[in-house]
């Protein structure tokens, strides 16, 4: 989108039309409301940027169906022009006339139709150039389907749209279809308002709507429109003085037959536009982030670089973007339906007054009349940034420019700087309501995203501070690593061939996060279509599963008007965390995962493992969706945004502490009930405070070593090729165990049904040794600050007999022998190596021993009696002893 | 092509602001808008009070003639009992009965004439308080002019001076209540609020006649959201006539004649209205209906509606209903009349069920029209009869809770997500409390209940 500069933000509002009564769709569902279908068709508009046409920013759905649109406005128009009441020069009309042409030219080439011209809907910019005014209102609305009104002027409509006769759309029976209208009508309609500035007043005004309409029926029947239209309205002199080249445009334009008019592509190569088109530089749509065409390629700096530095106290803000500014407008306490209110647009009568008298059986209803609030005023109502201005007004030229390469200090030195900083650290949700803050994160973000994939690590680190919304797209690809050309792999993708996966999609889209007005609008549902199908086809080795349409919902959302990034997000995420989860036999898969789940629950919390074990409560009833849609099953889209703000930057193992956070809120539920009432509990899961749960699976996953969670079946380590410089500043949040170079040490491959049977995780040995920080300094680095004290974090546990123990073991382990340890009762027998092991409750245990099974046995005895953090040591004593880490105690004398 | 041209003047003038006819001036939302000033301003006690007064006087009325319409009939029946002591002796069949019929005309004389006195009466007091409040908004807006806003300092304890006393003390029964907050939703859980009460319905129109501050808060309440988009309404099980000739009907429309409406026509007035639109609808849907037969082949389905209709076109059929609008009444603005027939009394109605459709479209109503509080009939009946045992009740119970259940998701789906007010289901005082306790086990098992916060000390 372009920079604000010196355009205003407007909004207008209008009604869709209310729906039938009682009718279903074909697929048994309630009818999407008109409204819905409107605001998804909306958004395409967002896309639209010419400089000839007003850019739309935003729609918003109010109370029973209205809808408010934002967008570029102008305060003056070819209306105030007409206002004059004197005839306009021919050159400027040629002006005006090739810069409108220009618009409907770029509109018509993305399928567009005005239909809806007029003077006041073509405005002019503070250098006098043409904006057309919403152009995408016929589009938005299904060519007027959707509302009650009809869309155009009766002065401007062409009449081939005239003598198609207006449908009431409360007839919805009625199948017979309109034909949309074409190009050509806009051309008529434009010839009409050039007509008017030539003669300088406006035309048919004495007649009233009907006689206006016959009146131009009745022109097909004339040779000359022009002429006769012009001694119509007693000005024919004017016309006769016109250039002979202008009398021939007009009657170009005001050409009765449609089929003989020319299309605005053809009319912008008249030689009557020759001189004029030489001073507009053909437009280029500026290249997007992951455009295949290089995003330099324009760039062109000015001979003298010191103009650049020129304008000392320009206006920051209106070098922002539109979208910007009317998102920070927002955050500042701007409310479109008051602004409306305020300008009399929406007068809504007390209910009360319009409650009708009598409703039949079907919802029919009787006694009250139509609701003259719900006519249509399309005043555009311009909304003032006084208060946005106010509110930045201490935010220094820095904010809008930060300095990129400093690591030390990325936030700007003005004198919010402090306040800033404080911001900081506030809650999240306060966060994303700051204007002033989200005015730094999203500068700050964007330049950064601008410079992706080269700042890639300053994304990384920035995002770890938090994303802000309106970026949060884009931040999400680059945290995803996407890259290259997506959009031509996108289109390359065959989404249109049936698959016998159609029908499932079909049935599942219109049940995944309906409750948002995006992906249920019939474009939402297009799109999740195209995007699924995009995604099965590309991956032939996987299926579809249920789920996948919940996964995909937030990626779309995001980039509702970027399908191409939404199914790249999609395809980076699946293989980073749901790594063959979408097997056609996916079973092996989800065993070992919701295995090594339960091992979680019961290193985290022993007391709920042992109860959910207790009543048979086990993962495979509740947390398969919530895996395999990565929670995007379970919570509503605003929740996902911030788990996935924080999922994203940590490695495929960070769901696992996702999963016991969630336990962990609804404990105390799950140890007072027994089994029905825990699957009642979660076949409908309650309210989870996401912030927490954010908060608690981040030190969850702090405590957890990395190797205890390791699966066979996980993604097999990447090839080191790519970008493998990239990876080194990134901490062990955020790469995977997996990819971590496998040695000696590491974690062997175990059968799945010795994995289940053992209650607690295994380590390895160079987890062990991290930990004991045996080898100098730790690598234990955690997301967030570092906070590595001087005690011990962890505990080994040695369970051999004494004889072995006393022969070599790791400096710092307890001797607890196996056979000695519990009583039958599964208490631990007091001894003095009980007492330290009770006293290092809370901390890590890792039991370490000759006999798998037994050090298995002893965790479990630990787990049982509500030791928390207890794991074993894959391999035992034996991969320790290659080290040389063992010592021999010195004889006790 | 005329039609052509006049199909779209039609649709400009009917759609949009700039060719639509311009707007006749009406008092009634002149009136709403000044009237919600005023109760939102200083002056609102004072209006609360005079209505008060109103009602006070319009309440002696009708004491008054309460007494003296039982004193005639005493005399009468005095009378009478004498006469059947002559009868045979000295007096004929044929004298009894023209006593009879004696009787009964200076009955309707006398009643006539105290309807016809209150009518006036309640026409004076609506005239008066309208002209008073519109006077009171002009003074109010011209600041030079104090006089009257002092006078709403001194009013309000001079008033409640003369309300003291008089009036019989409303007999409080026991009211047993229980409320919960619940979540709708799958994955974006909407938050509602459900209240399960035991009261006689017209508790919630009666006015309280001993002005204690508690009602007088309920009044205010009532009064400040009703040109609000915080509506307050009741549904109202009733016949297939339109009329308040009998049973809940007229009980209700005793209460609403209790005192008068500044703000609507009176019940009768309204009644009237809905008779001529039922009319008037019957009438369209025939008509209809004729052409769709014209075209469609007949089916059996049509023909038999097509003879419901021709069975009388001023009754309703079950699921319909009708709206009113009161200002009047204590705790509610707006009451819908639901038709339904016997077949509620019985114990296998369904989903598909008349009652429960009228009543899912009232719920629709509710959200197109901004009332958040709505309070339903649980079991669908007013009155208790012997075939409804309590397995009855609790089947019932739970039809209605799933079925509203539905129906308050849909509107979600239609996007009324702001509909979060409070449902009331209220049902007959005549049921146990041991009823009440099984109700309200019930339904935190249809509605999931939302989370109590558990407090809990850290270690």
């Amino acid at each position: 989108m372009f920079p604000l500069k010196d355009a205003v933000m407007g909004a207008s509002t209008f009604f869709a039309s209310a729906l039938p009564h009682d009718v279903c769709g074909s697929n048994g569902l309630p009818l999407t409301p008109n409204s819905i279908k409107i605001l998804g068709r909306f958004q395409i508009l967002k896309t639209i940027t010419h400089p000839r046409l007003c850019q739309y920013v935003d729609i918003s759905r109010g109370k029973h169906e209205r809808l408010v649109v934002t967008a570029e406005h102008c305060e003056k128009s070819l209306e105030d022009l007409l206002r004059e009441r004197k005839p306009v020069s021919f050159s400027s009309i040629l002006r005006i006339a090739y810069e409108v042409l220009q618009g409907l030219q770029y509109m018509n080439k993305h399928g567009m139709v005005h239909r809806a011209l007029s003077p006041h809907n073509i405005l002019l910019d503070r250098e006098g150039h043409i904006k057309l005014a919403k152009f995408g209102l016929y589009h938005m609305t299904a060519h007027g389907v959707d509302v009650d009104f009809p869309i155009g002027y009766p002065s401007y409509l062409a009449p081939e749209v005239i003598a198609q006769g207006f449908v009431k759309p409360s007839d919805h029976t009625q199948c017979e279809k309109l034909l949309p209208s074409g190009p050509k009508s806009d051309v008529w309609s434009l010839g009409i308002i050039l007509f008017e500035l030539c003669v300088g007043r406006k035309l048919f005004q004495s007649l009233d709507i009907a006689e206006k309409l016959k009146l131009l029926l009745t022109l097909g029947c004339v040779d000359d429109i022009v002429t006769v239209l012009a001694e119509e309205h007693g000005c024919l002199d004017i016309i006769k003085g016109l250039p002979e080249n202008a009398i021939a445009l007009l009657k170009k334009f005001l050409t009765f037959q449609p089929s003989k008019r020319p299309t605005p592509d053809q009319l912008l190569c008249d030689n009557v536009f020759s001189e004029v088109a030489s001073i507009y530089p053909c437009f280029h749509k500026p290249a997007s982030l992951f455009s295949s065409s290089l995003r330099c390629a324009n760039l062109t700096l000015p001979e003298d670089i010191t103009q650049l530095c020129k304008d000392e106290d320009c206006d920051y803000l209106a070098e922002r973007s539109i979208e910007e500014v009317y998102y920070l407008w927002c955050l500042a306490g701007g409310d479109l339906e008051k602004e409306l209110v305020n300008k009399e647009i929406i007068r809504s009568k007390p209910p009360i007054c319009t409650l009708p008298n009598f409703l039949f059986e079907d919802g029919e209803s009787f006694g009250r009349g139509r609701d003259r609030s719900s006519l249509l005023d399309d005043t555009t109502v311009i909304l003032s940034l006084c208060q946005l201005r106010n509110r930045l007004k201490d935010v220094g030229g820095e904010a809008f420019y930060p300095l990129l390469e400093d690591e030390q200090s990325n936030l700007p030195h003005s004198n919010s700087n402090n306040e800033l900083s404080a911001a900081a650290n506030l809650p999240l949700i306060i966060r994303e309501r700051d204007t002033e803050y989200q005015l730094h994160r999203i500068v700050l973000f964007d330049r950064l995203l601008k410079a992706y994939p080269y700042k890639k690590n300053q994304v990384w680190k920035e995002a770890r501070v938090d994303i802000p919304p309106l970026m949060r797209g884009l931040t999400w690809a680059a945290l995803l690593g996407v890259e290259g050309a997506i959009q031509t792999k996108y289109d390359a993708i065959d989404k249109d061939t049936p698959i016998p996966t159609d029908r499932q999609i079909e049935v599942d889209i219109p049940r995944c996060h309906q409750y948002d007005e995006l992906l249920s609008s019939p474009e939402g549902h297009a799109k999740f279509r195209r995007v699924l199908k995009a995604w099965v086809v590309s991956h032939p080795d996987l299926v579809y599963w249920q789920g996948l349409d919940s996964l995909c919902a937030p990626f779309l959302y995001l980039n509702f008007n970027n399908e191409a990034l939404a199914y790249a997000c999609m395809s980076a995420f699946i293989p980073k965390y749901l790594y063959n989860f979408f097997l056609k036999d996916n079973s092996h898969v989800i065993q070992e995962y919701l295995t090594v789940f339960s091992q979680m629950i019961a290193f985290h919390d022993p007391e709920l493992s042992n109860h959910l074990n207790e009543i048979g409560f086990i993962p495979d009833l509740y947390a398969i969706p919530w895996f395999l849609t990565m929670f995007t099953h379970v919570f509503p889209l605003h929740k996902i945004f911030h788990l996935w703000d924080t999922l994203l930057l940590g490695n495929s193992s960070f769901p696992f502490c996702i999963g016991v956070a969630i336990l962990q809120q609804l404990r105390d539920r799950l140890l007072a009930n027994g089994f029905n009432e825990c699957i009642l509990l979660f076949s409908d899961l309650p309210e989870i405070d996401i912030e927490r749960c954010v908060r608690e699976s981040v030190n969850l996953f702090c405590w957890t070593p990395k190797s205890a969670t390791y699966r066979q079946h996980a993604q097999p380590p990447k090839q080191a090729s790519d970008g493998s410089g990239s990876r080194d500043s990134m901490s062990c949040f955020t790469a995977d165990y997996q990819d971590a170079p496998k040695s000696d040490l590491s974690r062997d491959s175990i059968q799945l049904n010795d994995l289940k049977a053992e209650v607690s995780p295994r380590i390895s040995a160079e987890d062990l040794i991290d930990l004991c920080e045996l080898t100098g300094p730790s690598h234990f680095k955690t997301p967030t600050k570092k906070t590595k004290s001087s005690k011990p974090k962890l505990l080994v546990v040695d369970i051999r007999n004494s004889e072995d123990f006393n022969r070599g073991h790791i400096s710092g382990s307890i001797n607890i022998p196996f056979g000695s340890a519990f009583t039958a009762e599964g208490e631990l027998i007091q001894c003095p190596a009980t007492a330290t092991l009770q006293s290092f409750k809370g901390r890590v245990v890792v039991i370490l021993g000759h006999v798998v099974k037994n050090t298995a046995c002893f965790a479990a005895h630990l787990v049982q009696i509500k030791y928390p953090r207890v794991c074993i040591l894959d391999g035992g004593i034996n991969k320790i002893k290659p080290t040389g880490l063992l010592t021999v105690p010195s004889p006790q004398i | 092509m005329h039609q052509l041209a006049n199909a779209w003047a039609k649709a400009y003038t009917e759609t949009t602001l700039e060719h639509a006819r311009p707007e006749e001036p009406s008092w009634d939302e002149d009136f709403a808008d000044v009237y919600h000033d005023l109760i939102h301003s200083p002056a609102s006690e004072t209006l609360l009070n005079l209505e008060h007064n109103y009602f006070v006087s319009i309440s002696e009325l009708i004491n008054e003639r309460d007494v003296e319409l039982k004193k005639l009939r005493e005399r009468q029946g005095a009378e009478m009992d004498k006469v059947m002591q002559e009868l045979g002796k000295s007096l004929t069949d044929q004298d009894v009965n023209a006593l009879a019929a004696q009787h009964f005309e200076s009955q309707q004389v006398l009643e006539n004439k105290w309807t016809s006195e209150l009518k006036q009466s309640t026409a004076i007091q609506k005239q008066e308080y309208q002209e008073w409040v519109i006077k009171l908004h002009q003074d109010l807006k011209n600041p030079n002019n104090s006089s009257i806003s002092e006078e709403i300092k001194v009013q309000p304890s001079q008033l409640r001076e003369s309300v003291e006393g008089n009036g019989r003390i409303y007999e409080e029964q026991r009211q047993l209540e229980e409320s919960f907050t619940i979540h709708l939703g799958a994955q974006l859980k909407t938050m509602h609020n459900l209240r399960l009460l035991r009261a006689d319905i017209l508790d919630f129109c009666k006015h309280k006649r001993n002005h204690r501050s508690g009602v007088k808060l309920h009044r205010l309440q009532t009064a400040l959201s009703l040109y609000s988009t915080s509506l307050c309404g009741l549904v109202l099980l009733v016949d297939n006539r339109i009329s308040s000739y009998s049973g809940i009907k007229r009980d209700f429309a005793t209460v609403c004649q209790e005192c008068t409406d500044f703000h609507f026509p009176g019940i009768q007035e309204q009644l009237e209205i809905v008779q001529q639109v039922v009319l008037y609808a019957r009438a369209q849907r025939s008509s209809k209906s004729k052409r769709q037969h014209d075209s469609v082949n007949r089916n059996g389905g049509n023909e038999e509606k097509s003879k419901n209709i021709e069975r009388n076109q001023s009754n309703i059929l079950p699921g319909e209903f009708y709206i009113t609008r009161h200002s009047n009444l204590s705790e509610i603005h707006v009451a819908f009349h639901l038709c339904v027939d016997d077949n509620v009394r019985s114990g296998n109605i369904t989903a598909r069920d008349p009652a429960i459709m009228g009543l899912r479209n009232i719920l629709k109503v509710c959200c197109t029209h901004d009332i958040t509080t709505i309070s339903i009939p649980l079991l669908l009946v007013h009155d208790m009869s012997e075939e409804m045992t309590i397995p009855w009740c609790l089947k019932r119970a739970e039809l209605v809770f799933k079925c509203v259940k539905g129906f308050m998701m849909e509107n979600g789906f239609m996007g009324c997500e702001e509909f979060l007010g409070p449902y009331n289901f209220w049902y007959l005082q005549t049921i146990s409390e041991e009823m009440f306790y099984q109700l309200s086990n019930m339904l935190p098992q249809i509605f999931r209940v939302s989370s109590t916060l558990t407090l809990t000390s850290k270690h």
